[in-house]
């Protein structure tokens, strides 16, 4: 323990760390009240740091030419020494992922956590939400398998039902008329660098707001009281509150935990989960496979385009549907979080949700 | 200028018109819609045909009959190729221009050495025109009966279906694999060789030239069966280890929240 005590120590003589510690982990306070669903969120950094780490294994084998991407994924997988779990860990890590922030928004929304001038706390999640969609589309491409391929096609191709630009923005996402090298090449550039740049200064924009206003007190029991609209700025403190280090973090540890041991299950007993047949066959232009689906977080997007007369009729339902989403602090502007004193949100709240769940299983069995 | 745009408009119909055989769809001939059009005998084989493996595989009347499908008046012309209905004992011949490998075999085996004797050809034990694709189905008391006692066919069977069960067993240990993203060439291709191997026994009916074959069909397929074993020891170890992971992260958790439960009674107090 000693060299631990005195590296610590020389640290800290240099740059105050155990001071730093104290103020912004002990005494950070939370609100008494504060519940599970407030552990998603260092959940979710838990399950990035692990794509970030199993991203750099696979970067090491993964060649990014549609001649050899798809064999340097075999080669990972069968030849790497536990090249198979670190691509699963990254493969199915990005669903878990999907769940957990479909989770930690369904769980903001449901409490009213966007309220209170926290409307650049919701903006920038909601950016992290749809920058990682787009991680998830050009990581998708990436094994270069039939599935990547053909999903890839088919999700570029919607773009071209814009008017007027939509061709052009068709051959700016591909890189050409079709799906190729090229295209290859900047979804890589963009998964494995671009993105995670952004992702990264946005997860520490989003932080900064969370610390910055405080966070807010779950909508329920006695203690809730609605907070002010107030010309200036104001901290919001939770005196008496209790200490986010260790006695609140001992909880995120366990919901980590829980993910991890839950994303592992489906990597031991169902790999297959999120494979289908046509992931393990190398990318074919001239072939395409048959009931060819993307993911079942893009089920719901790939429905709406099907049930509407024209694409671009989907395409502006789906677009008025995010942008609608995105302003929702500034367009839900009444004080009130409670759910139960909110019948009219709270209705939508579940309707919304069963929609999303029934198109999302109507695009899989379409 | 006027005629020859006149002349080429005129060879482009023509071209059109003229519609090469091999792009026919295989119900779209003048056969089909001739003799389908027809009663009894001439119209049988089209109803036969259409519940075939060649209907299925878009191969047509023209394919084995010869002749021209795009032309009513020329379709049975021996000009264009025609030959009608084989006789007995050109059969194999007939047949074999596809079926190269088989028709080999067969001429190899007793029932080709016998034809001139009336030994058994291809549609005795096929069919003709509703012939389905090939199974060990059809080597079966009834059919075999009518030539000859079943006995010998009986172990000839037993040998066949005994292999053609662990052939199929292993296509699907192979198929599991490769769904798991497991690289699985090198063993499709080995089943591969020994599924045409076993291909071509078929038509054997030596007892113990069958029997010598599968058997060592069998010992090149228990090749196979060893490296997927091996693979599902692989899986089971990963199984296992992943289960004490697993086992080990929830009571990580279980015991963080232990810790929280006590946290909370002290708060409270």
């Amino acid at each position: 323990m000693q060299p631990i005590k005195w590296l610590v120590d020389f640290i800290d003589v240099r740059l105050g760390v155990k001071d730093l510690f104290t103020r912004e982990l002990q005494g950070y306070l939370l609100p008494r009240n504060v519940n599970v669903w407030y552990t998603l969120g260092a959940v979710l950094m838990a399950l990035f740091s692990l794509q970030i780490l199993t991203g750099i294994l696979l970067l090491m084998f993964y060649v990014p030419d549609s001649e050899k991407a798809f064999a340097s994924v075999q080669y990972i997988v069968n030849d790497v020494p536990y090249g198979w779990l670190f691509r699963m860990l990254h493969a199915i890590g990005a669903n878990v992922i999907v769940i957990a922030l479909l989770m930690h928004m369904l769980s903001v929304l449901f409490m009213g956590s966007y309220k209170g001038r926290r409307e650049f706390t919701w903006l920038t999640g909601f950016i992290i939400f749809n920058l990682t969609m787009g991680l998830c589309l050009t990581g998708y491409l990436l094994p270069w398998s039939q599935l990547s391929f053909w999903a890839t096609t088919v999700a570029t191709d919607a773009a071209g039902a814009i008017p007027v630009v939509g061709d052009y923005l068709v051959e700016f996402l591909r890189g050409g008329s079709t799906v190729g090298n090229q295209t290859l090449g900047r979804f890589f550039a963009l998964h494995v660098v671009g993105m995670p740049l952004v992702l990264l200064g946005l997860i520490g924009v989003h932080l900064f707001c969370v610390k910055r206003r405080g966070i807010s007190s779950p909508p329920f029991g006695t203690g809730y009281r609605i907070s002010e609209e107030l010309p200036f700025f104001e901290h919001e403190k939770h005196p008496g509150g209790i200490p986010f280090f260790p006695n609140y973090f001992v909880k995120d540890a366990a919901v980590i935990c829980f993910f991890l041991a839950f994303m592992l299950a489906i990597i031991f007993y169902a790999p297959g989960m999120f494979f289908p047949e046509a992931a393990f066959q190398p990318a074919d232009p001239f072939l395409t496979p048959p009931h060819i689906k993307p993911e079942w977080y893009f089920l719901w997007a790939y429905q709406t385009l099907k049930i509407f007369p024209s694409e671009i009729i989907g395409l502006g339902v789906q677009g008025a549907f995010m942008t609608f989403l995105a302003l929702l602090p500034f367009i839900d502007r009444g004080p009130e979080r409670r759910p139960a004193k909110r019948p009219l949100f709270v209705t939508c709240y579940v309707l919304g949700i069963l929609l999303f769940v029934a198109i999302s299983i109507w695009g899989h069995y379409s | 200028m006027i005629r020859s745009l006149c002349c080429m408009f005129v060879l482009v119909i023509a071209a059109c018109w003229s519609v090469p055989a091999t792009l026919l769809a295989a119900d779209d001939t003048v056969c089909i819609q001739c003799h389908g059009g027809l009663d009894g005998r001439l119209a049988a084989p089209v109803a036969e045909w259409r519940t075939s493996i060649h209907a299925a595989n878009s191969i047509s009347c023209h394919d084995c009959h010869g002749g021209d499908p795009t032309d009513f008046a020329m379709a049975m012309s021996p000009e264009r190729g025609f030959i009608g209905v084989p006789e007995y004992t050109e059969v194999p011949d007939f047949c074999g221009r596809c079926h190269v490998g088989v028709a080999a075999e067969y001429k190899a085996g007793a029932h080709g050495k016998a034809i001139e004797k009336g030994g058994a050809q291809c549609v005795v034990c096929h069919g003709n025109h509703s012939v389905q694709r090939a199974s060990l189905s059809l080597i079966n008391e009834e059919s075999c009966s009518r030539c000859h006692p079943y006995e010998r066919a009986a172990l000839i069977k037993l040998s066949l279906v005994e292999t053609d069960t662990i052939v199929k067993g292993v296509e699907q240990d192979i198929d599991r694999l490769y769904r798991l993203g497991f690289a699985v060439d090198e063993m499709k291709g080995s089943l591969f060789n020994q599924r045409n191997r076993f291909h071509s026994i078929f038509h054997e009916v030596d007892v113990e030239r069958v029997r010598q074959e599968t058997a060592g069909v069998q010992s090149e397929l228990g090749k196979i069966s060893k490296q997927v074993a091996a693979i599902d020891s692989t899986l089971g170890e990963r199984k296992l280890w992943g289960s004490v992971v697993i086992g080990l992260f929830i009571l990580v958790g279980v015991i963080f929240l232990l810790v929280r439960k006590a946290y909370e009674e002290e708060e409270k107090g």
